[in-house]
């Protein structure tokens, strides 16, 4: 067996092992994401998961996809200005028994990271009917002013998953201007 | 008032707004980088027809949307919103709400728009896959 055939046998044994569908890490922009969401679109549907698994997975991934867009530490710049925003994260999906999870890991500063935990500690006391009632209550009020999104993203990605969303922050790191950067990882289970 | 035709996009749907014929439909998938400017500019086209229109027939709006992310959800109640209030003030809106026959979460989006805008005449379509 030749060096490529055998990195490429090395390397797809890990991923089976790990039962791993799906695999990105790099930057995220609009462009990508809308690309991405094809790719995993086809990805599920090979890997036979029934209609209404494929749009819960494909409601959380992109709600994940979009909040690394909105939030990661890591921006890309360019050489001048750019309109889009392009911002570093991972993101993978993987198939044990029938149930699916989806992982992303990013970067968040300090404020951020403080915010994350109290929201997904809050979801992750609450039943599923206290969060679709927290979930009609959002739709209906004003936006949070530091949110991007609606502040509906997490409760979505709760609302879809089949258990508590799942998250880790690691231990702050002091960055240049002293704040400190985490990394957020995030689990959902579909 | 000019109608707004905006052709679908990878991650945004199409808006095919016929002011002259008092129909407007969407249709496709929303999930737009920066969702409040997107259905924003959307809206803000929809009330001022909605402000100088005192026709007397029905207006029909069409939405087939398979898929909208969370800022969407939240920009398309406002945009529900606003028909609800011309409804309220005495003219038809009729929403035909088209879903996957078994896509709950679009079914029940509806069911929570039937509840909230009750001026508004609600039909909904539930589309055989």
């Amino acid at each position: 067996m030749n060096n490529i055939q055998r990195q490429w046998d090395d390397f797809h044994s890990y991923v089976e092992r790990r039962d791993v569908i799906f695999y990105y890490v790099g930057y995220f922009s609009q462009t990508i994401i809308a690309a991405m969401a094809d790719a995993v679109k086809l990805r599920v549907e090979h890997a036979g998961a029934v209609a209404q698994t494929r749009r819960k997975l494909f409601s959380s991934f992109i709600e994940m996809a979009q909040n690394i867009v909105h939030y990661s530490a890591d921006s890309y710049e360019k050489e001048g200005h750019s309109e889009t925003s392009m911002r570093h994260g991972a993101v993978f999906i993987s198939l044990t028994d029938e149930r699916y999870y989806l992982h992303c890991a990013n970067p968040v500063n300090a404020d951020v990271a403080e915010k994350l935990r109290e929201k997904l500690e809050h979801l992750r006391s609450l039943t599923i009917d206290e969060i679709k009632l927290e979930y009609k209550e959002t739709l209906r009020a004003e936006t949070p002013a530091d949110s991007k999104g609606a502040g509906l993203g997490f409760l979505t990605m709760a609302r879809d998953a089949s258990a508590p969303l799942e998250f880790e922050l690691s231990p702050a790191t002091a960055d240049d201007n002293g704040s400190g950067t985490s990394m957020f990882y995030l689990r959902a289970t579909i | 008032m000019d109608n707004l035709f905006i052709a679908a996009s990878p991650s945004s749907p199409e808006v095919d707004f016929r002011f002259d014929e008092r129909r407007l439909s969407l249709k496709g998938e929303s999930y737009p980088e920066n969702a409040a400017q997107f259905w924003g500019d959307i809206i803000a086209a929809l009330r001022s027809f909605l402000a100088e229109d005192s026709g007397a027939t029905a207006v029909t709006v069409n939405v087939a949307l398979a898929y909208f992310n969370s800022s969407s959800t939240k920009m398309l109640f406002s945009l529900f919103g606003a028909l609800n209030d011309k409804a309220k003030s005495g003219a038809e809106v009729v929403l035909n709400w088209y879903h996957d026959e078994d896509d709950d979460t679009i079914f029940e989006f509806g069911q929570e728009l039937m509840e909230d805008f009750p001026d508004l005449v609600f039909h909904d379509h539930a589309v055989k896959s």
